[in-house]
């Protein structure tokens, strides 16, 4: 997993190697893409700074490649971009997507089964936190990469909005007494079994709540409950 | 002003409650506010004969206020009287049931049939109720009986005597009433129109919940009532007539919704807590949509929390602790008051993010959420990141949420340099205007449960009509007739269910 190994790593720093010979126009678009740091640049952006031909740019840039200068990155906005970067540079959220994106993609797959296993974790402990996770997965050796920390609590952020679990500031006291006092910890909230217990749409299976067409639906409109298919299957005994 | 639906479902109740002439006057008093007869007249296109019988049923049944406007520009000689049609009453009338299940829980017998014909009637003076008791029996119903049921309910605020049969409102009145001194310093929203006219309308509480045909009809208070003789009392009372009082209902409703949503929020203990304080404060506050409970030292809540069952088992120290989970404030001054708008505001969060979770999937749900809890304009993809949604999917979710009105949008041009403008979508939950835009989903859901349910009977009308001996008879027939009752079993009670969410929107 290409995208797991770089971002282990921090952007690594300028290589204090002494610089090939350049001309004046690659000189000047090298510069002009390094400028940009992490953030890279688009050919187009360039031939606009620049005002150079677009001949003199592709070959320019090609030249650069072949030197090992820069890089071309593919970008989360516009997969189909010819986006540049320095070498040195690793590309930044804002290009790659973010920790979970591998090539312009959210890996959905590896999201679910990690939050699978952090509810788990915290269901089991009755009361984790991120730290406490991360441990539970690597002991449990689900998964061959290595999960970084800024991951973990993006995960745990998620859950909380899937209202599956709830953030809690630790009293040192009672359940929360393995956590130390103040610390951001987590609980788990189908222990209780309440979830929910309040909301009518989840008490009735009545379909409107779920309707997509409700703008569209009128007592004498086409779509109307009378003749509804929701209602159908819904009172079908 | 009432939603589009919410007309609409009030017209429809209307309608099946007393035909299609007195829905049409409702329907124009809803759409066009308080109006005088001859512009009721002018509107609605009926015989004059027609608006005024309506006017008079919607009156009996308590929809409708007469009142008249005094002051203006005008010197007031030319004062006519306007009728105010009360949507919140139209909509209590598909609660009857449920304040039938609350009086006849409370009360005996003779005091819920007293009740029910108060609910079927609208108002009713002593001499109808004794006459309708004494309907098919051989000796007729004690007056006593009745006037001491009548009393049963008047002491629990169930029924009260009818308000003003015509209110008098000053216009432009200086509405910011001062309410003590704590109660100036809250901001409260202006009075809407129709709460002027109720207010203005409505008896003190002494006259409003006593027998005593003296209080209020002599206005001085000085006769006797050992001087005047049965005949003169009776004759007196019967000019009195009494009414359910829907605000106590909503009220009670009103705190059951509050305890139950604690218990599921928190725990049975808070629950006992918070409804002990609401029943030690009962009838201390004024409205039904209080913010915060009455300050309540903590020894008469202690002393309330043991008259119930459960709450016998609870320490003083279990008792404060409820106190701080459920946020109590002032604990210096050794008065706890609860943030009762709170919890109604959690409440409904709770139900406008269970449908986005119905209807829009997982993905929305976390974005609804996020941008809830920021309370703040988010930009599509930060709100993306912050939820894992994949940023393709992100803004087609964001959108569809958008066009049915439950996220607010704004458009931003940015420019960079010399880069062209890229416009960036700014997304924001506007909770007062979602609020009122999911009601009005509540109210259209309502209305067609209710078309639904009357289909459904238009379809097996045969099976209706057909005698009960006839049906036992024949396997299909019984069958139909069964899935018929299953039918309008579930339809029903998902009414009910949905109208406790419509009150928890409207009322509380
Ligand atoms: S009646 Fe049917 S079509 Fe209309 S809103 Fe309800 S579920 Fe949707």
């Amino acid at each position: 997993m290409n995208r797991l190994q770089e971002s282990a790593f921090p952007p690594r720093k300028r290589q204090k190697v002494s610089e090939p010979v350049l001309t004046d126009e690659e000189r000047l678009l090298f510069n002009l893409i390094r400028s940009r740091e992490n953030i890279g640049i688009w050919t187009g952006d360039m031939k606009r700074e620049t005002n150079l031909p677009t001949t003199v740019v592709n070959k320019s840039l090609k030249t650069l490649i072949s030197k090992n200068m820069i890089k071309e990155v593919t970008t989360i906005q516009n997969k189909g971009r010819k986006h540049y970067m320095a070498k040195e540079f690793m590309p930044s959220e804002e290009i790659t997507g973010g920790h979970f994106y591998s090539d312009g993609k959210l890996d959905i797959d590896y999201i679910n089964s990690l939050k699978d296993v952090c509810l788990k974790c915290i269901f089991m402990q009755k009361v984790s936190t991120c730290e406490g996770c991360l441990e539970w997965i690597k002991r449990s050796g689900v998964f061959n990469t290595e999960v970084t920390t800024k991951q973990m609590e993006e995960i745990l952020q998620t859950l909380v909005l899937d209202d599956e679990i709830t953030q809690m500031i630790s009293t040192g006291f009672g359940e929360f007494a393995s956590i130390s006092v103040g610390k951001t910890c987590y609980i788990s909230k189908s222990k209780g079994g309440v979830r929910g217990e309040k909301k009518t749409a989840d008490l009735t299976s009545f379909p409107c709540f779920s309707c997509q067409r409700m703008t569209f639906c009128s007592p004498d409109g086409t779509i109307s409950p009378a003749t509804c298919v929701y209602y159908q299957k819904w009172l079908d005994f | 002003m009432v939603s589009q639906w919410g007309i609409k479902f009030a017209v429809y109740l209307i309608t099946n409650h007393f035909g299609k002439i007195v829905a049409k006057v409702c329907e124009n008093l809803l759409n066009h506010g308080a109006l005088t007869l001859d512009l009721a007249i002018r509107y609605t296109e009926l015989s004059s004969e027609h608006v005024k019988n309506s006017l008079l049923v919607l009156i009996q049944h308590n929809c409708v206020q007469a009142f008249v406007a005094e002051g203006g520009d005008d010197d007031g000689s030319r004062v006519k009287t306007e009728y105010m049609v009360l949507f919140d009453n139209i909509l209590h009338r598909l609660r009857f049931p449920k304040f039938m299940e609350i009086v006849s829980g409370d009360l005996d017998d003779k005091c819920a049939k007293i009740f029910e014909g108060l609910l079927r009637d609208g108002r009713l003076n002593m001499k109808q109720m004794v006459d309708r008791e004494s309907q098919g029996k051989e000796n007729a119903a004690a007056a006593a009986a009745v006037r001491e049921s009548l009393l049963k309910l008047l002491m629990a605020r169930y029924v009260e005597r009818c308000p003003l049969p015509e209110a008098r409102v000053v216009e432009r009145e200086i509405i910011t009433k001062k309410r003590g001194a704590k109660g100036a310093q809250n901001f409260k929203a202006p009075e809407t129109k129709e709460q002027r006219v109720i207010e203005a309308a409505v008896r003190g509480d002494m006259i409003r919940f006593s027998l005593n045909a003296d209080i209020g009809c002599n206005s001085d208070g000085e006769t006797n009532p050992a001087d005047t003789s049965v005949a003169e009392t009776d004759a007196k009372e019967d000019l009195i007539l009494w009414r359910a009082n829907f605000e106590e209902f909503t009220r009670h409703l009103r705190d059951k919704a509050l305890v139950e949503n604690v218990r599921a929020r928190m725990d049975d203990g808070a629950a006992i807590v918070l409804s002990a304080i609401l029943k030690a404060t009962r009838n201390k506050d004024k409205e039904v949509k209080i913010e915060k409970s009455v300050p309540l030292p903590p020894d008469t809540i202690f002393s309330e929390v043991i008259k119930t069952e459960n709450g016998r088992t609870m320490t003083i120290d279990r008792v404060k602790a409820a106190l701080v989970q459920l946020g109590c404030s002032n604990q210096m001054l050794y008065e706890y008051v609860v943030d009762l708008k709170h919890i109604i505001r959690w409440a409904r969060n709770e139900e406008v993010e269970s449908i986005v979770l119905k209807r829009y999937g997982r993905d929305a749900y976390r974005m609804f959420r996020h941008l809830s809890k920021e309370n703040q304009f988010c930009p599509t993809d930060k709100l993306a990141d912050a939820t894992l949604v994949e940023k393709k999917e992100a803004p087609k979710l964001l959108y569809k949420l958008w066009k049915e009105n439950y996220l607010h949008m704004e458009k931003l041009s940015v420019t960079g340099g010399n880069t062209k403008p890229v416009s960036i979508l700014m997304w924001k939950v506007n909770q007062p205007l979602l609020w009122e835009h999911v009601l009005d989903e509540m109210y259209h859901g309502a209305l067609n449960l209710k078309l639904r349910m009357a289909s459904e009977q238009e379809k097996e009308e045969e099976i209706i009509n057909t005698p009960k001996a006839k049906i036992n008879e024949s396997v299909p027939l019984l069958k139909k007739y069964k899935r018929l009752q299953n039918v309008l079993l579930l339809l029903g009670s998902s009414l009910m269910k949905l109208d406790d969410a419509i009150m928890l929107f409207h009322d509380f």
